[in-house]
């Protein structure tokens, strides 16, 4: 092996890197490092003083910890780090220029491992706080923080070289077209699944964290025991052994830790090599196998001029339901919707089944808004120069942009509010209480999210995830949040007025016909200013869409 | 010319970004049914003109008409009348050719129904593209691309063109036809603002050419108001172009750069 090529090809990269730092607005840099900081102290000072308690105060507990922490890495690196496994390893235009260049797969392969690895690195560290904090917790020895830090590297090339192995796997038997998509909802529904399957022993165990049942730790104990061989907690066993000062016991888990990384990155190595090709140039491609079946004959529009939002809006739906990438991201994320929604919120003791299902109804629509409306118009990408070209005003654009998200949003949340309602023995009454609020929600988180997208887009992003600014996505968060707390506020002041009206008091009010009315007026208040949150959201992205053309001069 | 009625003006245009000046009070007319060629190296501020006059960039200064509508202050009747093909068309990849087509027309409010079916069919037919409007665009060529591109501006037949480098990655058959179908297009009373690398092209097709250096239109005219301009009788658009953009002799580099010991 030429060990010059790998350090080209690194150089190169980092010379990249360099430059995108250098080319970015100072200003953000500099913010972004600044709440980098700022939550790091907080979070890791927050984490690492936990881990030190419960590794002093819970001596048997240590072993289960540890391994517990390796294998939710594991987990959460599987998940958060594929795609930059994949899109450094199979995709990227510049893979190209290296397979024509006299370079071995091999040296590809190791050269891109670092960068591959970079997003599983990041999350490593927040693990690797709490591994020093239970190691600091127990007073170990002074060999436990080294062996920590090459142990949880370790585990980190472990996961890469498996998210390696897998992908090549993939591309074995799925067309490379559509293979990055299909990996990565795989991943995410396995991912998915586990955290739910997580959290669903944690309410079996704890309750539904009430402070007067007596918890049961009977499933979350045999959890642990079952996953106690499971590769991923080996580190946790060896670290746990130094703490005892179980020095063979130490040296066998660790062994074996290395041992299985060596043996997993020489598969993929090995792997990558047959794949690499088979991957390349294909990945990220448009998949055009829709149109192998037969073409049916032109479908003669009716009479009357066309509309450009009903274009827009259908040109949305057509595209949505043919962008592989875009699905396998929403996929999984339904799922998860769906099952939180379902499964996992249970109502709290004393609250009222009807105010848990108003909760599930708002979580639901400002996750779908968050999912389908914020994206909306930065997903138009370079497209939006033709609406720019158009005769076509923002207004219409954010409209025809409502229309399209408002219908599956409402239509998910009619049926899980429905669903909840009819299934909680909610009476009708209720019921249509329940209906109309996701009415409500749905419809003004979706204009906010909608507009919170308009207000910082980014056209040139290729990736959903990243088409919408920081700003924006702080715009749709607050905004929606404002609206919700306003909509459900308005809607318990109607409830408080209603009890105060029929003679009740509550909460310490006397039930006068006086303060039921200002109940009722507090409440249109309310929902007034709930609303005031959706026009002002709305003129803001009306207002920044009609000066807008970052997109357009970049070009 | 004062008798045709103006079709494109540039009055004055300035593009600034920070210290840099992109365009230098930039000022042409276009009349109706001309083609008009823009012509300028790399980095010489075209494509920012065009994207000024189309009104996709707001100009720092000066004023922008399409059929003497300001593309800023009266943007729908301006861009009603105008076709603008970038070099790198924006088109969405997940439409097949035949639902893109659809989507444009359907923007710009043309009648739907069988004549619009029709002269849809007509335009795939003329770009090669009848037996491939079914497929996804994203699937498409370079060239198919801007095939597509030209298509969905001819659909809805604007009275002015902004063409991009229009013959980018067509093959030379597809070129010729794109030559001709402007040439047909302009004697139909159509306005052509030409920007292209290819200056046989330019000079084949444009009664008039503008060229452009450093952000300002360093010349405007016929072939003949350009030799004057250079001071050269007799040259081609090519010498010409190379005249009075003034930039090193190409064959003093191409000399140092193949030198023996280099």
């Amino acid at each position: 092996m030429n060990r010059s090529t790998v350090e080209i090809i690194l150089r190169a990269e980092w010379r990249a890197w360099r430059n995108r730092i250098a080319k970015a607005n100072p200003l953000r840099i500099v913010g972004l490092a600044v709440f980098a900081l700022f939550t790091g102290i907080v979070f890791g000072g927050v984490l690492f003083a936990l881990a030190a308690a419960a590794g002093h105060l819970l001596p048997t507990a240590r072993d289960a910890m540890l391994a517990g922490a390796f294998t939710a890495l594991s987990v959460l690196m599987l998940v958060v780090g594929f795609p930059s496994v994949i899109g450094t390893y199979f995709a990227g235009r510049d893979l190209m220029q290296l397979v024509l260049a006299p370079v071995t797969s091999l040296e590809i392969f190791l050269a891109r491992s670092l960068f591959a690895m970079s997003a599983n690195l990041l999350v490593a560290v927040v693990f690797l706080i709490f591994v020093v904090g239970v190691g600091v917790g127990s007073g170990s020895s002074l060999l436990y923080y080294p062996l920590a830090l090459a142990l949880v590297f370790v585990q980190v090339l472990l996961v890469t070289s498996l998210q390696a192995v897998f992908m090549a796997a993939v591309l074995r038997w799925v067309p490379a077209r559509i293979a990055r998509e299909v990996a990565v909802a795989v991943a995410s529904i396995a991912g998915g699944g586990l955290y739910l399957a997580w959290n669903l022993t944690l309410r079996q165990s704890i309750g539904a964290f009430s402070p007067h049942r007596q918890p049961d730790l009977t499933n979350l104990v045999s959890l642990l025991q079952r996953i106690e061989f499971v590769p991923s907690a080996w580190p946790g066993h060896a670290l746990n052994a130094v703490i005892r000062g179980d020095a063979w016991g130490a040296l066998a888990w660790t062994g074996l830790t290395f041992g299985l990384a060596v043996v997993l990155v020489g598969v993929a190595a090995l792997l990558y090599e047959r794949t690499l090709l088979a991957g390349l140039g294909l990945l990220g491609g448009v998949p055009s196998r829709w149109m192998a079946r037969p073409q049916k004959a032109p479908r003669v529009a009716g009479s009357g001029a066309g509309s450009p939002g009903f274009a827009i809006a259908r040109k949305d739906w057509i595209a949505y339901r043919r962008d592989i990438r875009r699905l396998s991201r929403v996929l999984p994320a339904m799922i998860f919707l769906l099952a939180y929604a379902v499964l996992l919120v249970r109502p709290g003791r004393g609250v009222d089944l009807f105010w848990n299902d108003v909760f599930v109804v708002s979580f639901v629509s400002l996750f779908m808004s968050m999912m389908f409306a914020t994206t909306a118009i930065p997903s138009e990408r370079r497209g939006y120069q033709l609406l720019r070209l158009a005769p076509v005003t923002p207004w219409q654009l954010i409209r025809a942009k409502v229309v399209f998200t408002i219908v599956p949003v409402l239509a998910l949340s009619t049926v899980i509010s429905l669903g909840l309602s009819l299934f909680g023995g909610n009476s009708a009454w209720k019921t249509l209480q329940l209906v109309l609020l996701a009415a409500w929600l749905g419809i003004g988180c979706v204009c906010i999210g909608v507009s919170a997208g308009a207000i910082d887009p980014n056209f040139e992003s290729t990736d959903d995830r990243r088409s919408v600014g920081i700003v924006g996505t702080f715009a749709a968060m607050g905004g929606e949040l404002a609206f919700g707390l306003l909509s459900v506020g308005s809607l318990g002041l109607l409830y408080l007025a209603a009890g105060l009206a029929s003679g009740n008091g509550v909460a310490g009010l006397p039930a006068t016909p006086a303060l039921a009315g200002l109940g009722v007026l507090l409440a249109i208040v309310l929902a007034a200013g709930s609303a005031a949150v959706v026009g002002l959201m709305m003129w803001i992205a009306n207002s920044h869409l009609r000066g807008f053309e970052d997109s357009i001069v970049s070009n | 010319m004062s008798s045709t009625p103006i079709a494109v003006e540039a009055r004055h245009l300035v593009k600034s970004y920070g210290m840099v000046r992109a365009v230098q009070d930039v000022s042409f007319q276009v009349p109706r049914g001309e083609i008009f060629g823009f012509l300028g190296a790399n980095g010489a501020g075209k494509t920012t003109t065009l994207r000024m006059l189309c009104g996709l960039i707001r100009p720092t200064a000066g004023t922008a008409l399409i059929d003497g509508f300001d593309v800023f202050k009266q943007p729908m009747e301006a861009k009603a009348r105008l076709g603008y093909l970038d070099e790198d068309p924006f088109i969405h990849p997940h439409l097949t050719g035949r639902e893109f087509l659809d989507y444009i027309a359907d923007l710009y409010r043309m009648p739907r129904g069988t004549e619009r079916q029709q002269r849809m069919d007509r335009l795939l037919r003329l770009f090669e593209l009848a037996g491939r409007d079914g497929e996804l665009i994203g699937a498409y060529s370079h060239g198919m691309k801007q095939k597509i591109g030209l298509a969905s501006l001819l659909i809805r037949e604007p009275s002015v063109l902004l063409l991009d480098e229009p013959t980018n990655g067509l093959d030379p058959r597809s070129a010729r036809l794109v030559k001709d179908l402007l040439e047909e297009l302009a004697a139909r009373g159509t306005t052509v603002l030409l920007s292209t690398h290819i200056l046989e092209v330019a000079q084949a097709l444009c009664r008039r050419i503008a060229i452009m250096d450093g952000g300002r239109l360093v010349a405007t005219g016929t072939m003949d108001e350009l030799r004057a301009q250079a001071g050269s009788a007799q040259g081609t658009l090519e010498d010409l172009f190379l005249r009075l953009t003034a930039g090193p002799e190409s064959s003093e580099l191409i000399s140092s750069l193949l030198a023996p010991g280099r």
